[in-house]
């Protein structure tokens, strides 16, 4: 008997999710198949890469960025990137813990990068909660028409971020769980409620290191993937967005020197396949989009990605 | 799994006020009630315009236009011995959340209601019985295979057959309450889909008596299978144990707000 060859396409779908603006603006999710499953039907937007510049200097051996202190250097760098869809800002120096610097100042910096490049920019925060809740109200209002993505909003300050960056200034808003697929779909159901269309949100629903428990982000992508299609579950079908590069070059397969582990090798080699395993896994299981930290990860990815396609 | 589907059935010409509404063709009365089941959570409306006789065609087709144009093309259940009148409704009909259910057809006189789903690429409600209740599990799996293949001789997917046990009232025939729930799992078990007007079980009890043998009913009846139900979605003890009896089953995934929505 022939084979005959049914393919899994849903009546449902991931939302279309778009961030910048004009000819770069990049477009995630869409697809009524599972992630990467082009042989079930067409997917529109292929997953999309993004390059993480952090406003303090560069932490990663990268030759690229070697040597270059000014943050709007390093994001020109990385927008040149033809491998790159947007880039992600992540304002470490604003850590109250750190170097606190005032929102004033990181949201300077970004109206620099902003008039700089013309890839659609994701914001990221410092992880301290109150320092990013009014770090990103100020960042949403002063690139009020960039149509930025802010990263993110969690369990504990969603309704500030929420109301401001989703509500008041019109940009798109990522909720942000930490491997926990009940709060990812909580969190979307809150912000949702609060009067943001679904539409207007991505999910980062965490990540890990290849190796580092990332069985249980598999499992949660994987999760939500299949009731955002199979189940048609309006409050999981948000495009997932998912920062890989703080992960996995944060773990000692990528950070040991190569004085330290000689037997291991080169640390950058390392890094970046640290990198690269993680983000392939990701898109695997779910992301609509990656965001790595090493030009030549972003490369690899975006090479695998079209192949895929 | 998917969702439990609900069917709101407080369009129903029984109500002295949507009585007045249909035969007055005034849209106010219809469409609070149409908004209080969808706020409620009712996945498909039931249109029951009673026999209508003289204007059903007309009737039903400004039913089904006044309560899409007005809900986002919300699928309904046409319900009326009326044939005339569910083919103009269907005619009318936008498939954009849905295929239009007729409501409904049995083994007995009514049996040309699948003839009619068949040649509409509509979902029909197919009432396990013929002259009078069904005596027994024999006798629903009869009429169950009858209707089955009839439909897939027609051409319809089986999935768009939905097979109704007969609810029995509990006052009166409490002893048949078990074959009606072994009933649903055989459907189950055949992979076939189910529903049915499960209230019926509580007619007759006093006014807050019934939510609790209603919500009672629908969680074994879920558990034996049954897809979906034609029910009064404003009732919230109901609507909740539906919507639980849904996590359980694993056919949404629990948020702490999954009452919400």
């Amino acid at each position: 008997m022939p084979f005959a060859k049914k393919p899994q396409v849903f009546n449902a779908s991931i939302n279309e999710l778009t961030i910048g603006t004009g000819d770069k603006a990049v477009t995630l999710g869409g697809q009524n198949v599972y992630n990467l499953y082009t042989f079930d039907a067409p997917i529109a937007n292929r997953p999309k890469v993004g390059l993480e510049i952090s406003d303090n200097g560069c932490d990663i051996p990268a030759a690229l960025f070697a040597g270059v202190d000014c943050p709007v250097e390093r994001a020109k760098k990385a927008a040149a990137l033809d491998c790159v869809d947007f880039l992600c800002i992540r304002f470490d120096g604003a850590d109250p813990n750190g170097e606190n610097k005032s929102v004033e100042e990181c949201v300077e910096l970004a109206k620099k990068i902003a008039d700089t490049v013309d890839k659609p920019l994701v914001i990221a925060g410092c992880k301290n909660i109150e320092k990013d809740s009014e770090l990103f109200t100020k960042m949403s209002e002063a690139l009020q028409g960039k149509n930025i993505l802010i990263l993110s909003a969690k369990e504990e300050n969603y309704k500030g971020v929420a109301a401001s960056a989703g509500l008041a200034y019109g940009q798109k808003v990522g909720a942000e769980s930490a491997v926990d697929i009940n709060l990812a779909k909580q969190l979307n159901v809150l912000i949702t409620q609060m009067g943001v269309n679904g539409k207007n949100v991505a999910m980062n629903v965490g990540s890990a290191a290849a190796g580092y428990g990332f069985e249980y982000v598999a499992s949660t992508m994987e999760r939500v993937k299949a009731a955002a299609l199979g189940q048609n579950d309006a409050a999981l079908q948000m495009p997932i967005v998912t920062p890989v590069g703080a992960e996995a070059w944060s773990v000692k397969e990528a950070m040991a020197s190569a004085e330290d582990m000689p037997e291991w090798g080169d640390q950058e080699t390392r890094g970046i396949a640290m990198e690269v395993e993680t983000a392939a896994a990701c898109l695997a299981y779910g992301s609509d989009a990656v965001i790595l930290k090493h030009p030549s990860s972003a490369e690899t990815i975006a090479r695998l990605i079209a192949a895929l396609m | 799994m998917a969702k439990f589907i609900t069917i709101g059935e407080r369009i129903h010409c029984i109500s002295p006020a949507i009585r007045e509404a249909m035969n007055t063709m005034n849209p106010e009365p219809i469409l609070k009630r149409a908004k209080e089941q969808l706020d409620a959570g009712a996945t498909y409306l039931d249109v029951n315009i009673g026999p209508a006789e003289s204007n059903g065609p007309q009737l039903m087709q400004w039913a089904v236009k006044l309560l899409q144009e007005n809900f986002d093309n919300v699928p309904l259940a046409l319900d009326t011995a009326n044939k005339a009148a569910i083919e103009a409704g269907i005619a009318v009909y936008n498939r954009a959340k849905g295929k239009p259910i007729v409501n409904s057809a049995d083994a007995g006189d009514r049996i040309s209601n699948i003839d009619l789903a068949a040649a509409n690429d509509a979902i029909v409600i197919a009432l396990c019985s013929a002259e009078g209740i069904a005596a027994d599990n024999d006798e629903r799996m009869m009429h169950c295979q009858n209707m089955l293949e009839r439909g897939l001789g027609l051409g319809m997917e089986a999935e768009d057959l939905w097979f109704d046990p007969l609810f029995l009232v509990v006052k009166g025939m409490q002893d048949k309450q078990m074959d009606v729930l072994e009933a649903i799992k055989m459907f189950s078990d055949m992979g076939l889909n189910t529903t049915g007007g499960l209230s019926n079980n509580s007619n007759g009890m006093p006014k807050h008596i019934r939510p609790i043998m209603d919500s009672a009913l629908v969680a074994m009846c879920m558990m034996q299978g049954l897809t979906s139900a034609i029910v009064n979605p404003c009732d919230t003890r109901l609507m909740e144990t539906i919507k639980s009896c849904d996590i359980f089953k694993n056919n949404t995934l629990y948020a702490d707000s999954y009452l919400e929505i």
